[in-house]
């Protein structure tokens, strides 16, 4: 029997015509495929653990397929600390050039990361940029291609998953250890019981409940080493550890909206903040080019050369300003954070839109 | 019809009326007794085109220096964050945008609005100072935008 997978699109937050066009097409198109169960899920970032969005991915037994507005590694992430994980799955569309997913470059890697240590449930997570491509037949053709992918599948473990196993098998199989990525502040996560009830076949679910807009960071544990300069660094109890001492984002909304200083800070580059304009930051596995002008300079942009050791201190000072706390006196530099990876700067450069913007010009007389 | 001034950007003629004041940055102000409401103005609305995404980084009763980024958005042409105009505490934001930023196209000086500030406003320019600014930075404007496109 051929395997289901399901495909999961996940609503962006603006309304840009072109991108709700494009969600619209997609989810059109996959719900005529047999094989293909779609759900259709606000903005992935915004939902919380007991958001009814987030349930029903938590139910989701087999492989998926998330369509996103964010990062790969954004989106993977934001699943994984909501208890959806799973092997990743190797997409042919990228945000960016990858030399190989990042499984195969742990391996590599004899640093410790907190992922090596963590079972991971035997079924892939494909993750998929919505940004990478104006074309719904793009992601159409490759969400069926990753379909027949998997349907000729042969691993035995993945008939186990794609059988029935009871709730609290399931459940084992999903948290094998003591959930350490599930936030404290979301209780529901534990007590859920994952539906066993699939939708019927090729139904297409539109789980659409008003989000608030989220800020808070989310760890990529294949890169984190439990280091700890972040929970050292974060002066607004954001982060916490589990049973097993490993960092958690355990109170995601004690975070300053906007603030991005702990991503700065940390050494590996393991946390991102999904919404932050810089690349780097929001989960780009290299900065990528901005495809539109920016106006920032116009619009009054602060002129800036700080480091970003500098600038995390900066942003974090602000933060405890702005919530009526004293900044942090300066630190004797030997005591001082370590240098955190120079985030790559953004850099707007006009590529595939350049017909337009030279258009724009022409109109603008220049 | 409120008196308004025209300020050529090209052939494109951008409109400001006089009833207000405005920031370097591009925004109109409407104030009274140290609290200001916050726009764009037609010179920031014509380089952005279309809005589609707007966000705020910062939630009500903020204080804030003068040019602390207080957001972001996102337009069919080009993308900016944003910035305080004046030193002082965000009162109100548009939060009405976040779901429809097109109000900020169809009606930039009235319902279009960004947000609400607490705060002296005596860096503010009139509206002749804002046209005399214009002047200055048109060109500079023009070069980022080319500058851009060269990279």
């Amino acid at each position: 029997m051929a395997k289901r997978i399901t495909a999961i699109v996940s609503q962006g937050q603006s309304q840009n015509p072109a991108k709700r066009q494009l969600e619209e097409d997609i989810v059109t198109a996959l719900v005529l495929e047999s094989g293909i169960d779609v759900i259709v899920v606000p903005h992935l970032y915004d939902l919380r653990g007991d958001a009814t969005g987030m349930l029903a991915l938590q139910g989701v037994k087999g492989n998926m397929i998330v369509l996103s507005w964010l990062y790969e590694r954004a989106a993977r992430w934001i699943l994984d600390r909501n208890s959806v994980s799973g092997l990743t799955g190797k997409s042919l569309i990228q945000s960016e050039d990858e030399d190989d997913d990042d499984v195969t470059e742990s391996i590599e890697d004899t640093t410790d990361r907190v992922a090596d240590a963590r079972p991971v449930p035997q079924r892939r997570i494909y993750c998929l940029d919505l940004r990478c491509d104006d074309s719904a037949a793009t992601y159409i053709e490759e969400v069926k291609r990753i379909a027949a992918e998997n349907s000729a599948d042969v691993v035995p473990l993945m008939d186990w998953i794609s059988g029935d196993p009871k709730p609290e098998q399931l459940e084992r199989y999903l948290h094998p250890t003591t959930s350490p990525q599930t936030p404290a502040t979301l209780p529901a996560d534990h007590d859920t019981t994952i539906s066993t009830s699939e939708s019927s076949p090729d139904a297409e679910r539109h789980l659409e409940t008003p989000e608030q807009r989220r800020w808070y960071p989310v760890i990529d544990f294949s890169r984190c080493t439990n280091c700890m300069e972040c929970i050292d660094f974060c002066l607004f109890g954001v982060y916490g550890v589990d049973q097993a001492e490993t960092i958690l984002v355990e109170q995601p909304d004690n975070c300053r909206k906007g603030c991005p200083a702990c991503s700065r800070v940390c050494p590996e580059n393991a946390i991102i903040f999904p919404q932050h304009k810089t690349p780097a930051i929001a989960g780009a596995q290299i900065a990528a080019g901005s495809l539109k002008i920016d106006l920032s300079k116009l619009f009054g942009a602060p002129e800036s050369d700080e480091s970003a050791a500098q600038a995390a201190t900066r942003e974090r000072d602000e933060q405890l300003v702005m919530a009526g706390r004293a900044p942090v006196a300066p630190e004797p530099a030997s005591a001082a954070a370590p240098p955190a990876t120079p985030q790559v700067a953004e850099l707007p450069v006009a590529k595939d839109h350049l017909d337009d913007l030279i258009d724009e010009l022409d109109e603008l007389d220049l | 019809m409120t008196a308004e001034r025209v300020f050529m950007m090209g052939e494109f003629a951008a409109h400001f009326p006089s009833d207000r004041h405005y920031a370097r940055n591009h925004m109109w102000a409407m104030g009274t007794n140290g609290q200001w409401k916050f726009g764009f103005t037609a010179y920031a609305v014509r380089l952005l085109q279309d809005v589609y995404f707007l966000d705020w980084t910062v939630d009500p009763e903020t204080t804030l220096q003068e040019k602390a980024e207080i957001g972001s958005i996102e337009s069919k042409k080009a993308e900016s964050d944003l910035y305080a105009p004046i030193a002082g505490t965000v009162l109100r934001l548009n939060d009405q945008l976040l779901s429809d930023p097109s109000t900020i196209n169809v009606d930039k000086y009235g319902d279009g609005w960004l947000f609400e500030m607490a705060g002296v406003g005596d860096n503010l320019l009139s509206i002749d100072e804002y046209i005399t600014h214009l002047d200055a930075v048109w060109e500079v404007t023009q070069r980022t935008i080319k500058g851009q496109l060269n990279e």
